[in-house]
């Protein structure tokens, strides 16, 4: 906003200023509401109204003050005058409005006004008083002083000084009723509504009170093995990301051969390499490939009778947050050894396929990749 | 007496130090001027003297353990006012440092603003100074040069402040001040009617195509009493 109100010093493109005629002195620099909404609108190009906001944003931020009714911070778009604030009481330059400060211009105000403050800043006063009063007689003694040097000055200069002062001290402590520009905006004050109409009843606090044993009983885990963990994922997964170590035979998005999506679709005949070897990482990754899937069903139809396989495979897609008793009402209950083995428990299931079944009719690398799995799943289970 | 010079010594630190903040008041805006930083640097520098004058006497009183009660409330009482006066300069020589640098007086680009505060501050200054009448002699440059003196005054000052800190121990909220709420009342009969004349001032500005009005109606009616007794006595 600063540069806003720079801009319009300027002699020759700034807004036109005239001088406010008093009783028996002129004081000079006075701009009308409807110039500065003129100057906003030809300068930056914008509608009435949003010059007219802007505007009002000016002097609600304290860079303009209006003459006639100091209290009231708008900007009308008529004749009303008014002046520029003086660059030590801009609010851009974010120096904290002291209680100190606070304390010397009540002090000044009840001076000058022998006495009569008006209701909040009488509260003020009474409250600043207890805060800091070892520092009051600093504060009686500079008030008086500034008075006196304020008299060295010609008529015009001190109303006009007052009138900064003033202006400031509106804008950083602002009556009741009057919202605060500096700190919440009219949203953030609806915001800050919000939590204070939830009641605090024995209700809230019992909620409280789960919820905070909840996250007290919440399984950790070190983050070291977190890390681990992590590292591991990454070190297995990083050849077959295709950012990370490129896609052969060549990026679609770059080369514009869309040979890769289609040796990668999701039912292709003969699957890459890689996606082999995704199988081998877990049996999630199996089954969520559909080749992968369908290699495995067959497998099983091949050992097993049809549909037991497919309702033990549906089992373990419950996840594992489901509960053990649904699942295992769900699971087949026929053959012994995978009677035995729970549904959820892949890494004791492949094993027990693996031994039962004996010679595995399969295809070489699926198998193997099976049994890699199998180990590295059952050493992860092992691990607390 | 000790405590009667550190007294007298204060209240003109005071005294430079509130000119001082009614100076810097007027930095960028459309009094600004050499003159004004001419002024803003002799105060300060008068500010400084009196703060080293003060310095050495009231620490050394406070260090002396074998003060009496009352001697040494008096004494914490003026070192509150004191450390309270160099803070208030040591922030007011930061924002004048600030603004001077942000409104350098001789570039076209950054014109200052024009705040309606349009007189002569050399008034102010020589109060501070408790001169007469002050002379100005700065060169065209003046400004830009006196931001560097400026920026080490202000570390001489703070270090200043560290150091008093550092060898006198006194809790603020033990300190009891002599004046109480209101107490500015009582004192200020005189300041009071000139107050009211400005306060008076200030409500009126707007009104004054009906006082013009106010004051030439009465004036005609005054000429037709007259008139009328006039013609009344002659008849």
């Amino acid at each position: 906003m600063e540069r806003v109100v720079v801009s319009m010093q300027d002699p020759d493109q700034g807004v036109k200023m005239r001088s406010q005629r008093l009783l028996f002195t002129v004081i000079p620099h006075t701009v009308a509401g409807s110039n500065v909404v003129e100057w906003l609108i030809q300068k930056y190009c914008i509608s009435e109204e949003e010059a007219l906001h802007l505007g009002t944003l000016l002097v609600r931020h304290g860079y303009l003050y209006p003459l006639c009714d100091p209290h009231n911070l708008v900007l009308r778009p008529d004749d009303t005058p008014y002046r520029f604030q003086t660059p030590y009481f801009w609010t851009s330059t974010l120096w904290p409005a002291a209680e100190l400060d606070y304390a010397i211009y009540l002090a000044k105000k009840n001076i000058r006004k022998q006495g009569a403050l008006v209701g909040h800043e009488k509260e003020h006063y009474g409250q600043l008083h207890r805060m800091i009063s070892h520092a009051w007689d600093l504060v009686l003694m500079q008030a008086r002083e500034q008075l006196r040097a304020a008299k060295q000055r010609r008529k015009g200069d001190r109303l006009v000084i007052a009138c900064q002062e003033q202006t400031y001290w509106l804008v950083n402590r602002p009556p009741p009723g009057v919202p605060s520009v500096l700190e919440w905006g009219p949203e953030r004050s609806s915001c800050s509504a919000g939590p204070a109409q939830m009641t605090k009843n024995p209700d809230f606090y019992k909620q409280e009170m789960e919820r905070c044993r909840k996250a007290l009983a919440r399984a950790r885990v070190k983050s070291s093995v977190c890390l681990e963990a992590y590292l591991k994922f990454t070190s297995q997964r990083g050849p077959h990301d295709p950012i990370m170590s490129g896609c052969l035979p060549s990026n679609p998005w770059v080369t514009g051969d869309d040979t890769y999506w289609t040796m990668n679709a999701p039912s292709v005949a003969v699957p890459t390499r890689l996606r082999v070897q995704r199988w081998g990482f877990s049996f999630q990754e199996l089954l969520e490939d559909p080749v992968g899937r369908s290699h495995f069903m067959d497998f099983l139809g091949t050992e097993f009778s049809g549909e037991k396989p497919a309702a033990l495979l549906e089992a373990p897609r419950g996840g594992r947050g489901q509960d053990q008793d649904e699942v295992r009402q769900g699971g087949c209950s026929g053959e012994s050894c995978l009677h035995q083995a729970s549904p959820l428990d892949p890494s004791k299931l492949l094993p027990a396929i693996l031994t039962h079944t004996g010679r595995v009719r399969l295809g070489t690398s699926l198998t193997i990749l099976l049994e890699e799995w199998a180990s590295t799943e059952a050493e992860g289970h092992q691990r607390p | 007496m000790a405590r009667e010079e550190c007294k007298a010594l204060l209240d003109a630190l005071n005294k430079t130090t509130a000119c001082y903040h009614h100076l810097v008041l007027t930095v960028g805006g459309s009094a600004d001027s050499q003159n004004l930083r001419e002024e803003l640097q002799k105060t300060r520098h008068k500010a400084q003297e009196l703060a080293v004058a003060i310095r050495a006497p009231l620490t050394a009183a406070l260090r002396d353990r074998s003060l009496a009660a009352e001697e040494r409330a008096e004494f914490e009482r003026l070192w509150v006012s004191f450390s309270g006066c160099l803070d208030l300069l040591e922030a007011d020589m930061r924002r004048a440092l600030a603004l001077g640098t942000a409104f350098p007086l001789h570039t076209p680009r950054r014109p200052l603003v024009r705040t309606g505060v349009a007189g002569d501050s050399a008034g102010v200054a020589a109060r501070a100074l408790s001169a007469r009448s002050l002379r100005h002699e700065a060169g065209g440059d003046f400004d830009v040069a006196d931001l560097s003196v400026l920026e080490r005054e202000i570390l001489q000052v703070s270090e200043m402040i560290h150091d008093m800190e550092m060898k006198v121990n006194v809790p603020r909220w033990t300190v009891q001040a002599r004046q109480t709420a209101g107490a500015e009342l009582l004192s200020s009969a005189s300041a009071g009617s000139m107050g009211g004349a400005s306060v008076q001032e200030r409500t009126r500005p707007c009104d004054v195509s009906k006082a013009l009005a106010a004051t030439v109606f009465s004036a005609v009616l005054l000429a037709a009493v007259a008139l009328a007794i006039s013609v009344a006595k002659l008849s």
